[in-house]
């Protein structure tokens, strides 16, 4: 049985999300020890430096989907079934950052699909509780596990329905922000397919640094941040940076 | 005593709270572990609970973290690895607590 991690990388105009790849990867071949691919396109591609032993895939990314008025490359995800070579995926964005091994154990489960539904704000301000957004229960797709099989086909099918019909889904939900957020969409189709009463889950929070968090430094060990004229830091957990401008640290 | 210092003391605790509450999810996220394919918390009701069952049995069932039943037949070993988890976790949270209760909070 293959194990691996799929990572989804397009630079936009506002946002070399290649640099953040190079410090994904490099973490994922430090702490998780597992073979990697990537799907991108040939201009991200061509920026990006040499990275080792790294699978590439080339699509061309859906776009028009936009984030605070920026380009937001983020509509492919539910293509994750098909691009994946492996048996076992661990899917990740590149802006999750592996600190610790903490994720490799869930390769050996016997779940199907695992992902996220809480997230832990680390300046503790409580503001990463989407719920009163919307009226479905929130998951993070930032992170998810999924094994081939029939049951992970059917959830990556009811994705893609799911988003084709983005629009009417947004308004049934009353989802808060219109463009299209893969946590919505992964959020609907499971509660969807899992006829409305429940599906399996990682039981920890993802570790999140809020947007206006400046990320001043990161080490192989954690990042150190400043907000509010305070810095802080953290060590050997695992995080999740909305703060792009990661990339330029 | 001067504002000043009122307020650095203020700052101090509200950095320490939030220095805790991190460390705290980093030690519960760390709790979890995967035995035969199952996802547990290494916290003190699952220790409790099985060592509590291996008293009386050889094999028994827990539930795990997405309520599926699971059947323990290596009570001894599963302990044994939930209480190593438990101390590891514990043991680097402490280690965040003594560096602030150096800084004086």
């Amino acid at each position: 049985m293959s194990r691996g991690v799929l990572l989804f990388c397009f630079d936009t105009e506002h946002t070399r999300y290649h640099r953040l790849l190079e410090k994904c990867v490099h973490l994922i071949g430090k702490n998780l020890e597992l073979p990697i691919t990537v799907i991108t396109d040939h201009d991200t591609f061509n920026k990006i430096k040499p990275l080792g032993f790294i699978n590439y895939k080339f699509i061309e990314p859906e776009r028009g989907n936009t984030k605070m008025g920026k380009s937001w490359n983020n509509a492919d995800r539910h293509m994750a079934y098909e691009l994946s070579p492996y048996d076992t995926t661990l899917v990740m964005d590149i802006d999750y950052f592996c600190f610790t091994d903490n994720l490799l154990q869930f390769m050996d489960t016997g779940h199907d699909f695992l992902i996220p539904d809480q997230a832990h704000d680390l300046t503790d301000r409580e503001n990463l509780q989407h719920r009163k957004w919307s009226m479905v229960p929130m998951v993070w797709a930032t992170v998810f596990i999924f094994k081939k099989g029939e049951k992970s086909r059917m959830i990556f099918e009811m994705i893609k329905y799911i988003k084709k019909h983005y629009s009417y889904f947004n308004k049934l939900y009353r989802i808060f922000s219109s463009n299209l957020r893969n946590d919505y969409v992964f959020a609907i189709a499971l509660q969807q397919l899992g006829g409305f009463v429940g599906y399996d889950k990682f039981p920890f929070a993802l570790s999140t640094l809020p947007p206006d968090c400046e990320i001043v430094e990161m080490t192989d060990n954690g990042i150190a941040w400043k907000h509010n004229d305070q810095i802080n830091f953290i060590e050997q957990q695992d995080v999740h940076v909305l703060n792009k401008e990661v990339a330029d640290v | 005593m001067d504002i000043s210092q009122l307020k650095k003391s203020a700052d101090l605790s509200y950095d320490t709270a939030v220095a805790k509450r991190n460390a705290l999810e980093k030690a519960h996220a760390r709790q979890i572990i995967v035995y035969r394919e199952h996802i547990f918390r290494a916290d003190p009701q699952t220790i409790c609970l099985v060592r509590t069952l291996k008293e009386t049995n050889d094999t028994f069932f827990v539930l795990d973290t997405n309520s599926n039943p699971v059947e323990i037949t290596d009570p001894t070993g599963f302990l044994s690895k939930l209480i190593e988890r438990n101390q590891e976790t514990l043991n680097a949270y402490h280690q965040t607590q003594q560096t602030f209760t150096k800084k004086g909070a």
